[in-house]
């Protein structure tokens, strides 16, 4: 079978789909945020892909701006969860309800 | 390739390291004067910003980075937010425990973000201006750490910042993937030669509907605008203000961007959906403000139905309409600064952001009562305030557009509708100044001189801007035909 830029297109889009699936339905703060780096990295699959089915390196370069971003996303993302749980023991979504009107 | 014409971010970024390295020497008792140290070295950036012109060659980068008339307006009204919340900060630095230095210094670099935003010509520029921002925002959201508000404030930035730009980076990948480039003038010209056939490539139209996901999410527009209240409520008040003012108007500067210099053949036939999101947003602000009795929350509120009227000259796609949308923005800079600063200078006792406590508040300072009414009546749209010059010109744009299509006209009428359920509102805080009761707090609230002027450059600002609207109007004007 011939591997083209199609088949890469559908499993990134599977993977994003994944993605947002879990940030829709999971209740731990962790687990939401693993599942953003998968949208994150559907992204980066599909820029991959593209680039080398067209012969353009551009995207190949964002990807490591992408890369280089969600890591530092990452490390102040989880450096905040970890405040989080020390003020109040917790890292689900249902206990974030202090602000309500 | 002239690197001098990035001067003005680099000598922020500069700045920003500067305040934190200040940190490592300063004695603890003097950091907190840095700030204004920061805001001096701002104002001299802002001063280097109104001598410059826009080069002959505006471009660098390969045409990543532009500094048109467009932009430097932007960088300059950057600029003088980046102050005002500066000085705003320094007089709240006793609610920090720990770390205000590097509360300076994430402003700056914030604003440094907002500065690159105001440029991008690009979409890799574009991202990273974006995350920039958003990354020091996560920080600048949370940065009360003994407070579980602001902290739960932070987690919901975070989650919902990171969803959309998620969004944001999927949908650039398949704008890449369908024209081939990233460059925003590269993509007008691929839309504009009709043999491409990009205007109706499914794959290019859903990467930009995902794209303006992203950017929806930072101007707080519905149906991205569901973390807006909490994170103005628990955040900090500075930061609420910086995310008010600044954040908004670098989303506004780079949909203005995308939508009229890459793909205007798409906005043309978008025009519709441009108008729903207006609409619903106007409506969706100004009804949710109304039961509100914490006051960052109502300003939450408010600002969503900020970018509602904001959304309306970005939906007539006018000339008349983007101009009207950089006055109101510079109006609206002003309007809500002044009301931010009031709040961080009455309301100390965290715990109490409640409208009630204001009361009393013109026994205990008439100037920053007065500042809390001009504000709020300029936040209606009373003449002959900065709001009211803003929305006016904003209705007038989509009235001339409103000739060719008819729903222009609905458009407008729902800005009218929101603008009247506005001033219950607002009037209500104004209310509860004056005539809320006997304050439970009587002492005299005590300003120092940085803060009186800060209230005061506020002032002027609001007033100026309604009373003499020429200048600015003049301003947005050329800005805007210098990016077309």
């Amino acid at each position: 079978m011939n591997v083209g830029l199609e088949h890469y297109l559908v499993v990134s889009a599977v993977l994003f789909a994944l993605g947002l699936l879990g940030v829709v339905t999971r209740r731990n703060i962790l687990v939401i945020y693993m599942s953003l780096e998968l949208m994150l990295n559907a992204a980066n699959l599909a820029l991959v892909a593209f680039s080398r089915f067209n012969n353009n390196l551009d995207g190949q370069v964002m990807v490591f701006f992408i890369i280089t971003v969600a890591a530092a996303e990452v490390a102040v993302g989880l450096a905040l969860i970890v405040a989080l749980y020390r003020r109040r023991q917790t890292t689900h979504v249902e206990d974030l309800n202090l602000l309500k009107h | 390739m002239n690197v001098l014409i990035l001067k003005h971010e680099i000598t922020l970024l500069l700045l920003a390291l500067g305040v934190m390295l200040a940190d490592l020497w300063l004695p603890p008792e003097r950091k907190r004067g840095l700030g204004y140290l920061a805001s001096a070295g701002v104002g001299a950036i802002l001063i280097c910003s109104l001598l410059t012109s826009v080069p002959e060659s505006p471009f660098a980068f390969r045409q990543m980075y532009v500094l048109d008339g467009m932009a430097l307006f932007f960088k300059r009204f950057f600029l003088v937010a980046t102050i005002l919340v500066l000085l705003m900060a320094v007089e709240f630095s006793d609610r920090i425990q720990a770390g205000i230095s590097e509360y300076y210094s994430l402003i700056l670099f914030a604003s440094a973000g907002m500065m690159f935003a105001a440029s991008a010509n690009d979409f890799a520029l574009l991202f990273v201006a974006l995350e920039l921002i958003t990354v020091t925002f996560y920080v600048l959201v949370s940065f009360q750490r003994g407070r579980a508000t602001s902290l739960e404030a932070g987690v919901k930035y975070l989650i919902i910042g990171a969803l959309s730009s998620a969004f944001m980076v999927f949908g650039i990948a398949f704008i890449f993937g369908t024209s081939g480039s990233f460059n925003f003038g590269d993509i007008a010209a691929k839309l504009a030669s009709p043999e491409a056939g990009l205007v109706n490539n499914k794959l290019f139209l859903f990467g930009l509907l995902f794209l303006l996901v992203g950017l929806g999410f930072k101007i707080a527009a519905v149906p991205f605008q569901i973390w807006a209240p909490d994170v103005y409520q628990g955040a900090p008040t500075p930061t609420t203000a910086f995310l008010a003012v600044g954040s908004k108007a670098a989303g506004m500067v780079l949909l203005m961007r995308v939508l009229f210099v890459a793909v205007p053949e798409v906005t043309a036939q978008w025009w519709k959906l441009l108008v729903v999101i207006s609409a619903l947003t106007i409506l969706y602000g100004n009804l949710c403000a109304l039961p509100q009795t914490n006051i960052k929350r109502l300003l939450g509120y408010s600002s969503i139905s900020h970018a509602g009227y904001l959304l309306l000259g970005i939906a007539a796609a006018t000339t008349a309409g983007q101009s009207a949308v950089l006055y109101y923005l510079s109006g609206y800079l002003f309007t809500v600064l002044a009301a931010f600063v009031v709040i961080v200078l009455v309301l100390r006792d965290t715990g109490a952001e409640e409208i009630s406590s204001l009361a009393g508040l013109h026994q205990r300072s008439p100037l920053l009562a007065a500042a809390m009414t001009i504000s709020m009546v300029s936040l209606a749209g009373i003449p002959p305030l900065a709001g009211f010059f803003g929305k006016l010109l904003l209705i007038k744009s989509a009235l001339v557009v409103g000739a060719e299509h008819q729903s222009f006209y609905w458009l407008v009428g729902i800005a009218v509708v929101g603008v009247v359920i506005s001033l219950a509102y607002y009037l209500g805080v104004v209310r509860a100044i004056y005539w809320g009761g006997e304050a439970a707090e009587k002492s005299a609230v005590t300003l120092s001189l940085p803060a009186t002027l800060t209230v005061a450059a506020c002032l002027v600002g609001i007033l100026f801007i309604g009373i003499y609207p020429n200048p600015l109007m003049k301003a947005a004007e050329a800005a805007v035909l210098s990016f077309k």
